[in-house]
């Protein structure tokens, strides 16, 4: 395991930054470097897209530095671990205020995003999210809150459209984890499929919990055409595992939160045929193809958040660099105006930091692979 | 629906019931909570994914699976209750004669090194353990998978074991004996720091068994999983009335049935809720929990 190396070194490296650090105080400002901070669920049951997160980060931060960094100064890259806590992420958020970092790229959760950005926009910290999909994040009327990602009402509605017209179902029971971004993102597609599909059901469930055969049972007793997932793949995989355990065929359809081989691996074969909403393939987009080369040779396979972290973290240096200052009021500004041409494609900002044009696609698990199957 | 929900119930609640063991039994004896019972819990998990995982390597899985499933078993209850009982050596022999807070916060050190511990080893990140025994039966509208009856079958054998052993077998009775008085019981002769050993590794052996099965059946394992299970296996052991060994089994399988009937009948979203609910009705209503008589005893 990597993570125990890294643990082992730890102690070390905190040693080495103690002397490198002891030597150089008296002879040059230790403000020669820019501070970004990323902050998501580096460690615990999510950790696959918290890694994601920082790999990606960790390579944009890579590739500016090597360019010459930002404003003339090397860029540092604070780490913070919210667990997928709101907790945690408040205390996380508080940590990269006194850090002291210019900018935030994170947090992933919509549950830690939302009370961490009440922080960050005390302080005039800009903050980029690249996984918060929950619409009440931009809707508090944060100048410097910024989201990569689509919204939970555009992604709802996209399941429910795809299950009314497409799958043709009947009937759908409605599960949810309880956080933001799941309850948010179940009540958004039950806003959508009201009046058109029968809900044969609509309850929650605690996350962390291993065991759901209770709650499926209720779920089976309906006898429904599909059942809807709002939440995140550990509690995603097992659902569907549970569910064909006790004899449901029905498939089982879910949002970006169950996107990933994770999921695939908890579910093993009884993940075929799940659905979910996402954002198009990237390795059809060619522009991307960049992105994915190199991400592969330093961390492995992308992700399904991994290049939303580069390019989040991307428009932030973008925008510190507009600015010409690390200033946080500025910053905002400069990405409100950005139009920023990369890796996935053009991104521009709203006047409430949402992103114009969110286009979320339909993906099924076929032959044990995520695949996009609409356009 | 019924019959689903207490099949389910059922399912649980024997695993509960298998780890409630381990506290009762700790606690008849030494008057200790055992926190870190629930860690040996989420050991026993990963030793079975890790012993099945090197069968599986090694082909063993593939030829005859009966024969490896036991292995595993076998391996890592062994591992297990060695666990067990060097952290009764190290953590609690020290402490015997210390006052009763002392333990108690050992206890919640070598609950919180434990977990940190398999973290730095294992990675954060879950664990997947294979679908084996995949397979089950329907009757009437009910679905029961060959797991769950597994499950059920294995812990009711182990609780049978146990019984006999604790009631039949001279360390038993020594077991009982000490229950009821260490100083009388070391008077007459038995070892009484033999005894206590012999209760970790019981305890211990048993969690494992529990934390490999419900391996089996979630097939998805992580480092704190011992902590809510550790904790509903507690309230299980309270809930039949702490000490007794009676009472920790038909805690289990109480607790096991209302989180089902709980979560199926009135609401998912407060499964917990049940779970915790139903310990403080006890305690107001019988303190010494369902079956929880031979605490006078000890008096």
């Amino acid at each position: 395991m990597p993570k125990s190396s890294y643990f082992k070194i730890l102690p070390v490296l905190i040693l080495i930054g103690l002397t490198v650090f002891g030597c150089k105080k008296g002879e040059e400002p230790i403000a020669n470097v820019i501070k970004i901070g990323t902050a998501g669920p580096m460690t615990g049951d999510q950790s696959a897209f918290g890694q994601d997160q920082q790999n990606g980060v960790k390579l944009a931060v890579e590739e500016w530095n090597l360019k010459g960094g930002v404003l003339g100064k090397k860029i540092e890259l604070v780490v913070g671990d919210d667990q997928h806590d709101p907790k945690q992420a408040v205390s996380v958020a508080n940590k990269m205020v006194n850090d002291g970092v210019a900018g935030m790229v994170g947090h992933f959760n919509s549950s830690c995003s939302l009370p961490a950005s009440r922080i960050y926009n005390e302080q005039k910290i800009p903050m980029i999210t690249h996984g918060s999909t929950n619409p009440q994040l931009t809707e508090q009327n944060f100048k410097g809150i910024f989201r990569i990602c689509g919204r939970d009402d555009q992604q709802g509605k996209k399941a429910a459209e795809f299950v009314i017209n497409d799958l043709k179902a009947k009937s759908v029971a409605i599960l949810h984890d309880k956080t933001t971004y799941g309850q948010g993102l179940a009540d958004e597609f039950r806003k959508g499929v009201e009046g058109e599909v029968k809900v044969t059901y609509h309850g929650g469930l605690t996350q962390g919990d291993k065991d759901f055969s209770a709650v499926l049972t209720n779920v089976k007793t309906g006898n429904p055409d599909l059942i809807f997932f709002g939440g995140i793949y550990p509690e995603g995989g097992l659902i569907v595992k549970q569910s064909r355990a006790l004899g449901i065929k029905a498939p089982l359809m879910s949002g970006d939160g169950v996107i990933g081989d994770e999921f695939l691996n908890i579910a093993a074969a009884d993940a075929e045929g799940t659905y979910a909403t996402f954002a198009p393939d990237i390795s059809k987009i060619p522009s991307a193809a960049g992105f994915v080369r190199t991400y592969t040779k330093k961390h492995g396979k992308p992700g399904p958040y991994s290049v939303y972290a580069y390019v989040a973290a991307n428009i932030l240096l973008q925008g510190i660099k507009d600015a010409n200052s690390t200033d946080g009021g500025k910053i905002s500004e400069a990405i409100h105006k950005i139009k920023y041409d990369g890796t996935l494609g053009t991104i521009e900002f709203d006047e409430k930091g949402d992103v114009k044009l969110s286009p979320y696609v339909i993906w099924q698990v076929k032959g044990g692979k995520w695949e996009q199957i609409t356009k | 629906m019924f019959l689903q929900q207490l099949i389910n119930g059922l399912t649980v609640g024997s695993v509960y019931a298998l780890i409630a063991l381990g506290y009762t039994m700790v606690y008849g004896i030494l008057g200790l909570i055992n926190f870190a019972h629930g860690e040996i819990y989420m050991i026993g998990a990963y030793l079975g994914v890790i012993f099945f995982g090197i069968f599986t390597l090694m082909g063993l899985t593939a030829s005859n699976l009966p024969l490896s499933i036991i292995l595993t078993f076998i391996l890592s209850i062994v591992y297990s209750s060695a666990y067990g009982y060097t952290i009764e050596k190290i953590a609690y022999r020290p402490l015997r004669h210390a006052p009763r807070l002392s333990p108690l916060i050992t206890a919640l050190g070598v609950s919180i090194f434990l977990q940190n511990y398999v973290m730095l080893s294992q990675g954060a990140k879950d664990k997947v353990f294979p679908s084996i025994l995949s397979g089950g039966f329907t009757i009437g509208n009910a679905t029961v998978s060959n797991l769950q009856i597994f499950i059920m079958m294995t812990s009711v054998v182990l609780m049978i074991i146990l019984n006999l052993f604790i009631t039949r077998t001279k360390l038993g009775t020594a077991m009982r004996a000490t229950a009821q008085d260490k100083k009388m019981a070391s008077l007459l002769g038995i070892n009484v720091d033999k005894v206590i050993s012999a209760t970790f590794i019981i305890g211990s052996g048993l969690a494992a068994a529990g934390g490999m099965m419900i391996a089996m059946h979630y097939g998805l394992i992580n480092f704190y999983m011992g902590y809510v299970a550790g904790l509903k296996a507690f309230t299980a052991a309270v809930l039949g009335g702490i000490g007794s060994i009676r009472g920790a089994m038909l805690g289990g399988i109480v607790l096991g049935l209302v989180e089902s009937f709980g979560a199926g009948y009135i609401s998912s979203e407060y499964k917990d809720v049940f779970a915790f609910g139903i310990l403080i009705l006890v305690l107001v209503f019988k303190p010494s929990g369902l079956l929880g008589e031979n605490l006078q005893e000890k008096v």
